[in-house]
């Protein structure tokens, strides 16, 4: 199987001395392109810490991470422009949407390829055809502040997708769903998976889409555990 | 492309706009007071441009008329006038004094200048109203910004004036508006003493064996004739023929005549160099604060703006934006901001300018640099804005 992520032995402390925090102890994971894998942990395991990590947000203490067969870390980044990496690489989900206010909702999510120079109006009709796909076409000209934080939501899982990463990185994308339509979210999410070999992985709290994974990762005491498929759903400390 | 900075002041453009405008009056101020420099500069030429003289013949090392006092005597001219190359040559006066007119006092310029065709040196130019003086007494044409109108009657000093005609943009380089007399009036006006001071004048005279020889009044009688003597001048007017030059003529009358010459361009630079230096350097050091003044807010504004979309930058950030996209969209605002600012300002200096009690002249060269000046100062006001936002850290713009 083609590897989309590995994480090796992936080491975050946040800050030095008395107030050292070990948010990541040597983490280990493997995300093939095309799958999605869940990530759960209690709260304060260090989640968001991975995820930033591996997005290029803050830098590692040590270990290895790979993306595709280009090695983006390795006790130090091998990639010069982290920005221009994140752009082309990563997509990033968030648990609030973080849509930028000024500009409407077509335009948040046509943002990205407009200011890579693609013409404005493909860059809208993409915008479109995936906003109309997360159900969220009829909203496409409101400003985000008329928007429930639900179809904010889809709108910034929107953003993320219209690049068509080879990742995408997802912390508790459904908070602000319903169940109904964070299933729809997780299935859309997995039809991308398919479609273009995109490797995710999703952070999550969430029981009714757990059961949706067909690989799950538990972190504890910043380490990753892989959690048996089809066996009963660990307890989480929410 | 899709323009960040555009499509946030849309966003947001009520506060925009208003923040331009508030800029904008400051500009406005700006503006006029270089208008007010270019006024004193322009009412110097006009004064000069209206005397229509060549030259200036004044006192011995004196920078009269207008920088210093100069006095000549009344017949002065006649030598002038016979020397080659001098077409006109006629004496002025000229005296700033503060005239009544109904319950207000009106600051003129008098000016006598001898009467004759109109269209001689010293004479008012075309008058925009009435007629120029014909009698030899008690008529006197005014500019239409001291506010006296045809058929008043003023007094100065000891007589009645009748206004027959009006000018307008008659000034003195102070931009103290002028009245002209004939120049026996205005004579009489500047060096007439009062009665007392004759009568005690006439009894120093008598007291005087000198003055008052015994046996031999005449001499007393002549000595106070001579000191009613009223012909002085403060400066003669010198226009020369068409093929002289100003230079040599000038050179001539200060070889022959012992007096002191100036031209046009010494004039100029009298007026301008000397007379209006001071207020010159005092608006100069005011455009320096007000640029100053409006580059601190100009900064400020700008800097608030960008730290309050500190969280948006993050994202951009976050989502690959360059820096470079970042910072052309703090600029843009930027000279957007001075772009509105600049409109505004041009328009209000426009507006208010006629309601200064002196002239302000805005040049539209002062507002292309003024322009370049504006957009000169927002960049730089956006670069302490602009760092800001290149420092902000991605990992800010989530939580976890
Ligand atoms: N910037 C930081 N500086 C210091 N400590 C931090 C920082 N960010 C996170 N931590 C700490 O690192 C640990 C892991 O945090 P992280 O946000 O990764 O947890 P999480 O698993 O995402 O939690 P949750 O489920 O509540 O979102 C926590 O103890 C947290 O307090
Ligand atoms: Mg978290």
């Amino acid at each position: 199987m083609a590897e989309g992520i590995l994480i090796e032995n992936v080491v975050k402390t946040y800050g030095s001395g008395d107030t050292a925090v070990h948010a990541l102890r040597g983490v280990d994971m493997a995300v093939a392109k095309g799958e999605v894998v869940g990530l759960i942990g209690p709260s304060g395991s260090g989640k968001s810490t991975l995820l930033k990590c591996l997005g290029a947000v803050i830098e590692p203490t040590s270990g290895k991470m790979t993306i595709g067969d280009q090695c983006i870390y390795d006790n130090g980044w091998k990639v010069r422009d982290l920005r221009a990496l994140r752009r082309d690489l990563i997509g990033f989900i968030f648990q609030a949407p973080y849509l930028i206010p000024f500009l409407d909702v077509t335009d948040n999510v046509a943002l990205l390829p407009m200011l890579a120079g693609k013409p404005n109006a493909m860059a809208r009709k993409e915008a479109h055809d995936l906003l109309d796909a997360l159900d969220v076409g009829h909203r496409a000209a409101a400003m985000p502040s008329q928007l429930s934080g639900g179809e904010q939501q889809r709108v910034a899982i929107a953003r993320a997708l219209i690049n068509r990463p080879p990742v995408i990185l997802a912390d508790e994308p459904t908070a602000p769903l319903d169940g109904q339509r964070a299933l729809a979210v997780v299935g859309l999410l997995n039809d991308m998976a398919r479609q273009f070999d995109t490797a995710i992985i999703i952070v999550t709290h969430d029981e009714k889409i757990i059961p949706t994974f067909k690989r799950l990762y538990n972190i504890r005491d910043g380490r990753t555990v892989e959690e048996i498929p089809g066996a009963p759903v660990p307890e989480i400390a929410a | 492309m899709i323009s960040l900075a555009g499509r946030d002041i849309l966003h947001g453009w009520g506060k925009f706009v208003l923040t331009g405008v508030g800029l904008g009056l400051l500009i406005g101020v700006t503006l006029s007071m270089a208008g007010v420099y270019r006024g004193m500069v322009d009412d110097a030429q006009a004064l000069l441009d209206n005397s229509r003289a060549d030259l200036w013949v004044v006192q011995k090392d004196t920078l009269g008329p207008y920088a210093e006092p100069s006095s000549l005597t009344g017949d002065s001219e006649r030598p002038i006038q016979a020397m080659r190359g001098v077409a006109e040559a006629v004496g002025v006066t000229y005296l700033t004094m503060q005239i009544a007119h109904g319950d207000k006092d009106v600051r003129v310029m008098v000016v006598g200048a001898e009467m004759g065709e109109p269209g001689l040196p010293g004479q008012p130019t075309h008058l925009i109203a009435g007629r120029h003086i014909v009698r030899g007494h008690y008529e006197a044409v005014a500019d239409v910004k001291t506010g006296f109108a045809i058929g008043d009657r003023v007094k100065v000093r000891r007589n009645f004036y009748t206004i027959v005609g009006q000018t307008s943009r008659m000034v003195s380089s102070g931009g103290d508006p002028m009245l002209f007399l004939s120049l026996k009036d205005a004579q009489a006006a500047q060096f007439q003493k009062d009665s007392d001071a004759i009568l005690r004048q006439r009894a120093r005279v008598a007291a005087s064996p000198l003055l008052n020889p015994p046996g031999n009044p005449a001499v007393a009688l002549a000595v106070n004739a001579a000191q009613s003597d009223n012909s002085n001048v403060n400066a003669v007017l010198v226009t020369i023929t068409p093929n002289a030059e100003p230079d040599d003529v000038a050179a001539a009358i200060r070889r022959w005549q012992r007096l002191t010459v100036y031209t046009r361009a010494q004039m100029e630079e009298i007026l301008v160099e000397k007379l209006i230096a001071n207020s010159a350097r005092q608006i100069a050091m005011f455009l320096v604060i007000l640029s100053i003044v409006s580059a601190a807010i100009v900064a400020f504004i700008i800097y608030t703006m960008t730290i309050g979309k500190i969280r948006e930058i993050a994202v951009l950030k976050l989502i690959g934006t360059r820096d470079r996209t970042i910072s052309w969209m703090i600029l843009q605002q930027a000279l957007g901001l001075g772009l509105i600012g600049f409109v505004v300002g041009k328009i209000a200096a426009s507006l208010w300018a006629p309601f200064f009690p002196k002239y302000v002249l805005l040049l539209p060269s002062d507002s292309i640099l003024g322009f370049f000046a504006v957009m000169l100062i927002c960049t730089l006001a956006s670069v302490l804005a602009i760092q800001a936002a290149l420092k902000v850290d991605p990992a800010e713009a989530i939580g976890g």
